[in-house]
């Protein structure tokens, strides 16, 4: 064996020698820790990154979406999503689509005040037209703004069995009022709007369990630390019934958080990237209405 | 001794009580139903936002009122006038003099500017409603919430053995909605036709919802002296409980099972043999 071989072969058992060091390294660190907390931290990032990349989705673009979509089928000339805030005891717009929809959004509507206060409050559909007859109907926001409907179509969102908010409509357009097949379609898009809602919501909670689970872990109390366990391995089941888009879409967003932890250009590169991509795919399927940029853009990544 | 089971008692010999067959409920003709009723004598009970007496609509006084709400220790009632929190009470209680003219309103407001116990709240007006004697109850609303399901079926059955008429507007939505559920009272949604006939409504003989009435493009009483043209099964109840109240005017003390037997052969599709 020649001198050069030797070192090879020194080089090359002291880079196995230092990468099994640092496994056991690595192992017996776990083991200190406990296995489950680097799992729970991994959950957690990954969990963090697949929200931030799936939030406009599942959430405001997604509602806003049911909005434009119910508009457009039924046939409306614009569109509101209002949710409950149970504390301020008002209706606060979600979702507005259509004239005057940037204006209207700065309002928020107190229950027991206009159609979609009453249909907050009393869980029953409701339709009406002629409604400039009388401007003080749900329409005294929409007057002060410069916008009076002539029909109104109002269904609440129930969230379990409660409501959590009202999806309403304006303007039939063809016809003087929305019919009640209208009224029918209305409630499944809000049935649509209250699911992707409450997914949201269940996605903050879960999102808070872990962080509490993580907060407690130095607690010294093996009784605590087994319930911990008991609850990262309910967690960790729940993980893996995701679907495989689920799945996918964890594994792109581990990447881009990954990415964007590197640096400023490194961040613009991606979003460059990315949006290239995605435009171009949108001009080969023929395009959505909507643009991922100016959302992925105004979040702090 | 003679031990015969509790119920069983009001089947004795002696006990047993004559009833009366008229009307023929399953033969009865509008003219026989209600003629010449105006619904004067019978209590109807509007379970809702409150009635505003002085729309034009409501055409005469307004015989009681109570207004049920959440307070620190439990539920207030208020038996003061009041004004209506939406509109939709008046709208109801309009359609219903617009068919008995004389009947005896009461309002009891249970829908108010808040969401707090509106569940409890809602509950507590049905029971002011049965414990105060009215002879129907107009529910153009009514609660999704599971936890009152068999509390708020107990006080339905309680009204129906006391004879209480609750008339209960259904959801048009895809989730249960109680009481319009319940056979105890009688559910009804909007039929599909504009034509404005305050009389014409439909049995539909595979329930929960028994009889479509008037509930498209109505013209109703608003707030503040407004009308306005309105759809929704809300509207399409009080057209039921106006023509109950002219039937109780003319024949007091029909049960609620009679009145459903009455309502279903005067329906547009029942046929006479």
């Amino acid at each position: 064996m020649d001198q050069q071989s030797t070192l090879d072969a020194l080089a090359q058992a002291r880079e196995t020698l230092t990468r099994q060091a640092k496994e056991i390294e690595a192992l017996q660190q776990r083991l200190q820790r406990e296995q489950f907390a680097e799992e729970l931290q991994q959950l957690l990032t990954s969990l963090e990154a697949t929200s931030i990349i799936l939030a406009p989705f599942t959430h405001s673009q997604l509602l806003e979406m049911v909005v434009r979509t119910a508009a457009q089928v039924i046939a409306a000339q614009a569109g509101s999503l209002f949710l409950i805030d149970e504390e301020a005891q008002d209706l606060v717009f979600e979702v507005a689509i259509g004239p005057k929809s940037q204006a209207v959004k700065q309002f928020r509507v107190p229950l027991g005040h206009g159609i979609a206060g009453m249909v907050a409050v009393s869980g029953q559909p409701m339709a009406i037209s002629h409604a400039r007859e009388d401007q003080r109907l749900a329409v005294d926001i929409a007057s002060s703004i410069d916008y009076v409907p002539e029909s109104v179509l109002c269904v609440p969102l129930f969230y379990n069995d409660r409501v959590i908010g009202a999806l309403e409509l304006l303007d039939k357009m063809g016809a003087p009022s929305f019919s009640p097949t209208d009224m029918e379609i209305l409630a499944l898009f809000a049935k649509m709007a209250a699911i992707a809602i409450a997914q949201s919501r269940a996605y903050q909670d879960q999102r808070s369990v872990l962080n509490a689970l993580l907060r407690s872990f130095g607690e010294k109390d093996p009784d605590h630390r087994q319930r911990l366990y008991r609850g990262a391995i309910a967690f960790s089941n729940w993980m893996e019934k995701d679907t495989v888009a689920d799945t996918k879409a964890r594994k792109l967003a581990l990447l881009v958080h990954e990415l964007t932890s590197y640096g400023e250009n490194e961040y613009e590169m991606c979003v460059n990237i990315l949006q290239s991509f995605v435009t171009n795919l949108r001009n080969r399927q023929g395009g959505y209405d909507f643009s991922l940029s100016g959302t992925v853009q105004g979040r702090s990544i | 001794m003679n031990m015969q089971p509790a119920w069983s008692s009001q089947f004795t010999h002696e006990t047993i009580r004559r009833i009366s067959l008229d009307p023929p409920v399953d033969s009865i003709t509008w003219e026989d139903a209600c003629e010449g009723s105006t619904g004067k004598g019978v209590k109807v009970a509007v379970i809702d936002s409150g009635i505003d007496a002085t729309h034009p609509a409501i055409q005469g006084p307004v015989n009681g009122y109570v207004e049920i709400r959440a307070g620190d220790d439990g539920l207030v009632y208020n038996e003061e006038p009041h004004e209506d929190a939406y509109g939709h009470a008046t709208a109801c209680a309009g359609i219903i003099r617009a068919i008995a003219p004389e009947c005896e309103l009461y309002s009891i407001k249970v829908l108010g500017k808040a969401l707090v116990g509106t569940g409890t709240i809602f509950m507590a007006g049905v029971r002011w409603a049965i414990d105060h004697d009215m002879h129907v109850c107009n529910l153009s609303l009514g609660t999704t919430k599971k936890d009152f399901f068999a509390s708020l079926h107990e006080l339905t059955d309680l009204a129906y053995f006391r004879r209480v008429v609750l008339v209960s507007a259904a959801n048009n939505l895809p989730i249960p909605s109680f009481p319009s559920m319940y056979a105890s009272v009688i559910s009804v949604a909007s039929h599909q036709e504009k034509e404005q006939d305050p009389y014409r409504f439909y049995y539909n003989p595979e329930p929960p919802v028994e009889f479509g009435a008037p509930g498209i493009d109505v013209r109703v009483a608003w707030q503040n002296q407004q009308w306005i043209t309105a759809t929704g099964n809300s509207f399409a109840a009080p057209h039921i409980t106006g023509i109950v109240a002219r039937i109780l005017g003319k024949h007091p003390g029909l049960t609620p099972f009679q009145i459903k037997t009455v309502l279903r052969t005067l329906a547009a599709n029942a046929s006479r043999p």
